[in-house]
């Protein structure tokens, strides 16, 4: 077992995972509160159309959206707070793309460095964000959509087909690799994301493609650090692991 | 300039390097698999906002 090339990976996700949460602070966490305003507002609207008379729906629907915003504001989640958790998540999701990208370099025999870091980073970003959110936006609390396990399918079906995809264009050769490489990483959005069937909206399309760009510029943010950090990291506490 | 390029491979033959990378990737996969897919509802409270932000579908 290569520890100290584990350790490297970990050390680099970690520090990617702490440089992200600020970066999400900056646009897309006060989007996600923006739109839940408006998920709340149509959670109470919801409750005003069940009880018909407006007189009475004040005093009534009151209990009926106490519940709602009381799973919101205190879940069954961790308690350290919004931020905390995010920072924690934030950690721990550093890791394991830290890990997963560590694993596929290691897999093909390839060094992750200072240099060439970027480029490990920018595959990543492609795979993982760029990818999926092409057919799939990323989404705001509240925006309409199709069933979440059908998306979540397709979602980790197209990071697999897009990372095959980059593994045969960027590291073989053959031509008839790389024109595979192409279909693999075009097919699933010719077959389409699952979509929602009422595209009726409580959230602003203003704040959907807001959040849109920002995800996408916060992840790539995200992994060219990654990526940078990898390297620097692999060279400077696994290099001798790594000569052999 | 030369150098800097072969220094990309590893010298390591897989045997040495698979145990380390399967190892890694399970975690990995692991990982990722409960910030943004699991369905548990507290793994899905505390990793709301990275999941958002992250274009994990979410809800």
């Amino acid at each position: 077992m290569l520890v100290k090339y584990l350790l490297a990976t970990i050390v680099a996700g970690l520090f990617a995972g702490i440089l992200l949460t600020p970066a999400m602070y900056v646009r897309n966490v006060p989007l996600i509160l923006h739109a839940e305003e408006y998920e709340n507002a149509g959670a109470a609207e919801h409750s005003h159309d069940a009880a018909a008379a407006t007189a009475t729906t004040t005093a009534e629907s009151a209990p009926a959206v106490a519940p709602h915003v009381h799973d919101e504001e205190a879940g069954p989640e961790l308690p350290f707070g919004r931020l905390g958790n995010t920072l924690l998540i934030n950690l721990v999701a550093g890791a394991g793309f830290a890990l997963i990208t560590g694993a596929a370099a290691l897999f093909f025999g390839r060094k992750i460095t200072l240099q060439n870091g970027i480029y490990w980073g920018l595959a990543g970003f492609f795979i993982f964000n760029f990818a999926p959110s092409f057919s799939l936006a990323p989404e705001l609390p509240a925006m309409p959509a199709a069933d979440l396990a059908t998306r979540q399918a397709w979602w980790l079906i197209t990071v697999v087909l897009t990372a095959a995809g980059v593994y045969l264009i960027v590291l073989r050769e053959e031509i008839w690799a790389k024109a595979l490489g192409v279909v693999l990483i075009v097919a699933p959005h010719i077959y389409g994301a699952p979509e929602a069937e009422d595209l009726t909206s409580a959230v602003p399309p203003t704040l959907a493609s807001e959040f849109a760009v920002s995800t996408l510029a916060t992840n790539l943010f995200f992994w060219v650090v990654l990526g940078t950090a990898l390297g620097w990291a692999i060279q400077h506490y696994a290099a001798s692991e790594l000569e052999g | 300039m030369a150098a800097a390029r072969t220094s990309t491979t590893i010298s390591l033959p897989l045997a040495t390097r698979l145990t380390t990378a399967v190892f890694s990737l399970m975690l990995g996969v692991f990982i990722i698999y409960g910030v943004g897919l699991s369905h548990s509802e507290t793994l899905h409270d505390t990793a709301h906002d990275t999941r958002h932000s992250y274009g994990f579908p979410c809800h």
